[in-house]
């Protein structure tokens, strides 16, 4: 698949590219961002919740960015490799046409940096003359970074973190100002090589040109071969495969965690104050992320997220936090950075302060993903099966409270009913679970009576009469479109009068073609934002589970239309402009994306 | 004075100087790696390189505890300012001619400032001082290796 785009269709604003116009590129450690014009705005090392070392995404002006591009006017027409994380863009020009291969490469055995972004330039036809600057700006563009030469090899430092840009018949580098840059002319058939190889907390690593070009070759065979191992056979399989492949970018290798985004503070409205640090991994999404990777058959990613899961939530079982770390940690403290912020949208933050919230909705996602790990015929050994009953007592004990519900407002806490559909979700699994005898059965009667009175609670307070559908919180009339996951994760029977009308709500009142809001009402934050993607594809399958798998396939087919040219969404889109809004690639657009395409193979299997 | 004073110190000694220098990695005062350096000398694996380093690195500060008693024995004194002293001038000598002009004389993997095109990957030369390593390299390491000195010192003169 290699889309186009329109000639000079990249209009940076103040310096800032679009969000549609990023594609990522990783190595199970960090993400890198690259614009259709070849510039990497966003790269965090040396893992992805790190400070980033280029940020131009979040400072157009101080953040440093890497640009590769042709010296003349130009197009761009871009596309993953087959299968693979490793972009391919074609430059043409009056002068000619190259082609730039940009990977974070993986190690391939013997002594290599310990994070490593290759860009190989290719002269396809003509000859193009090509320059490029590295301006590296580490921790944030906060630390003051020195250029210098180790054995004629431009570097930059700062504390414990330094990169060094290799490059092989790509002109003599040279340092100005805090940039190393050069340029070359790009003949038919030459192959020129610009890698950084960067390190943290230990000396660098400059590979030989050998090395790059084979870890090169050797990163996309690694890609190949897993997107082969992936089982979809079904509707939408290029955007089933590339959301995959999107995903694996956000796993988190040696945890296994899945950060919910590449980025912080992409705004979900420009301009305004909606910006927040994604690079934390959800329990929110763990129901999600399971059932796409068994959907996918990647048993081993299942296995490692499974178990990072229940090792992450130790640290404060039986209660959980709303958010981890990507290693583990439960700490997550918000702070601003001094930064412009994407298109002057401000603060820019690090840390995410929802992690200390209550979002009683995480109890049933949880107890979600434990009821599909084992009824996948995964074991659950003793001790976590414990600690699931211990969870599933403890939400007999706090599914009365108030909380900040699944989209973490930041008003006063509520009675939000999507909260209280999942406890209920939470306690009728943990009910199966006991009742097929995985996780203790001793309070099993206590489970069933309080799902009972939560049922209660959600049919008598969560319920208008007046809109016929589930509204957000008990006694308010305001929708929200999150209340679809009682559908997804099967609250009750999925095909009655109360659901179809709840659905034919949401598709009324928040959707606007495509297009879905979250909710109607306040939520303790200034201004508006863009439609949620997410919702989109939760509409998708409420249709399908409902049985209207006509207007699944209909709006499947215009939400896979809605990717940027290599087929990535982010958290949000304008419904206005069609333009990305919110942190990019975000997973759980991804992860909805694959969620509701195997619902609809499945039920138009039926 | 004892021998086995002087080998018991050094063992406490290079784990009191090796928890130094990774505690200045974690505070990103400095990217000196010593277990990365001797390792990677042998493998080109990391997590080989890393884990042989280590125990490289433990059996230099043994021979240079020895090194330390031998001189305590010559001049027949000890004690740990002794040491200190000691240490200071070890951490001076490692900076500026150990680490600096004999390894990357003798290991095949570091760059130097005659390196040209090679067949294998470079590690970074450490400089003068290692201050390719970071600014506040030499400090982190002379304050290691004062530590370390102070330790062998104490224990060969508690040893009595």
């Amino acid at each position: 698949m290699r889309r186009r785009d329109r000639p000079g269709a990249l209009q940076r604003v103040g310096g800032y590219a679009p969000i549609s116009s990023y594609a990522a590129i990783g190595d199970g450690r960090t993400v890198a961002l690259v614009a259709s014009d070849g510039s990497i705005d966003w790269l965090p090392l040396p893992e992805v919740d790190s400070p980033s070392a280029l940020g131009a995404i979040l400072d157009a002006e101080r953040g440093g960015r890497f640009a590769l591009a042709p010296e003349l006017p130009y197009t761009a027409e871009r596309r993953y490799l087959p299968g693979t994380n490793v972009l391919e863009t074609i430059f043409s020009t009056s002068r000619g046409k190259v082609l730039v291969t940009d990977a974070m490469t993986v190690p391939a055995g013997g002594l290599g940096p310990l994070r490593e972004l290759s860009r190989q330039v290719q002269g396809l036809v003509g000859s193009v003359p090509m320059t490029w600057s590295v301006e590296p700006r580490f921790g944030y563009a906060a630390a003051s970074t020195r250029l210098g030469w180790r054995a004629g090899v431009p570097v930059a430092t700062t504390g414990g973190d330094a990169l060094a840009v290799c490059c092989f018949e790509a002109g003599a580098p040279e340092l100005a100002a805090g940039v190393i840059r050069g340029r070359f002319e790009a003949h038919a058939g030459i192959r020129a090589l610009v890698a950084l190889c960067a390190t943290h907390q230990e000396p660098l690593v400059v590979p030989t040109r050998d090395e790059l070009e084979s870890r090169l070759e050797a990163t996309a065979a690694f890609w190949r071969g897993w997107s082969d191992d992936l089982t979809y056979a079904g509707p939408w399989r290029d955007a089933v495969i590339r959301s995959a492949l999107a995903l694996k970018l956000l796993v988190h290798a040696p945890s296994g965690a899945l950060a919910a985004a590449a980025t912080t503070s992409l705004p979900e409205e420009i301009g305004g104050e909606r910006n927040w640090d994604y690079r934390f991994s959800w329990v929110r999404d763990s129901a999600f992320m399971l059932n796409a990777l068994l959907g996918l058959s990647c048993a081993p990613e299942a296995r490692a997220y499974f178990w990072w899961l229940m090792h992450a939530s130790q640290l404060t079982h039986p209660r959980l936090r709303v958010l981890y770390r990507l290693d583990g940690g439960a700490r997550a403290p918000e702070r601003t950075l001094p930064l412009e912020g994407y298109r002057g949208s401000r603060p820019v933050r690090v840390g995410n302060a929802a992690a200390g919230q209550r979002q009683l909705d995480t109890y049933g996602e949880l107890l979600q993903t434990a009821w599909l790990y084992a009824t996948t015929g995964h074991r659950i050994d003793r001790d976590i099966a414990r600690r699931l009953a211990e969870v599933a007592e403890l939400i007999c004990q706090i599914w009365r409270q108030p909380d900040a519900g699944i989209w973490e407002v930041r008003s006063e806490e509520r009675h939000f009913t999507q909260s209280k559909m999942m406890c209920w979700i939470a306690l009728d699994r943990a009910r199966q679970l006991a009742d097929s005898g995985v996780i203790p059965n001793r309070h099993a009667g206590r489970w069933r009576k309080e799902a009972e009175a939560i049922r209660e609670f959600v049919e008598t307070r969560c319920f208008s009469e007046q809109k016929r559908s589930y509204v957000r919180s008990a006694d308010s009339d305001e929708l929200d479109a999150s209340v679809l996951l009682g559908v997804l994760f099967s609250y009750g029977d999925a095909k009655t009068d109360r659901w179809a009308g709840t659905i034919e709500a949401v598709r009324r009142e928040l959707a606007h073609g495509p297009f879905v809001r979250r909710y109607t009402g306040e939520d303790g934050l200034a201004g508006s934002e863009g439609a949620f993607l997410t919702c989109s594809f939760w509409l998708v399958e409420s249709f399908a589970r409902t049985g209207r798998v006509n207007d699944a396939i209909r709006l499947m087919d215009e939400l896979v239309g809605l990717a940027n040219d290599v087929g990535l969404y982010a958290e949000e889109i304008d419904p206005t402009t069609g333009g990305f809004l919110g942190n990019t690639p975000q997973g759980l657009s991804h992860l909805a994306l694959i969620s509701a395409a195997l619902a609809v193979a499945a039920e138009a299997e039926r | 004075m004892s021998l086995w004073g002087a080998i018991a110190g050094g063992f406490a000694g290079t784990l009191v100087l090796t928890t130094a220098l990774r505690a200045g990695n974690e505070f990103n005062l400095t990217r000196m790696d010593l277990p990365f350096l001797l390792g990677t000398a042998f493998s080109s694996d990391r997590t080989r390189a890393k884990a042989l380093g280590f125990i490289l690195h433990f059996l230099a500060g043994l021979v240079f505890a020895l090194i330390y008693y031998a001189i305590f024995v010559a001049i027949g004194r000890s004690g740990w300012w002794l040491g200190a002293a000691f240490g200071l001038a070890h951490g001076t000598f490692s900076g500026t001619v150990l680490v600096n002009t004999l390894l990357p004389l003798i290991h095949p993997r570091m760059g130097t400032p005659s390196t040209a095109a090679t067949s294998v990957a470079l590690l970074e030369p450490p400089g003068f001082m290692m201050l390719n390593y970071g600014p506040q390299t030499p400090l982190v390491s002379l304050a290691a290796h004062i530590a370390y000195g102070t330790v062998v010192g104490g224990f060969v003169s508690l040893a009595g």
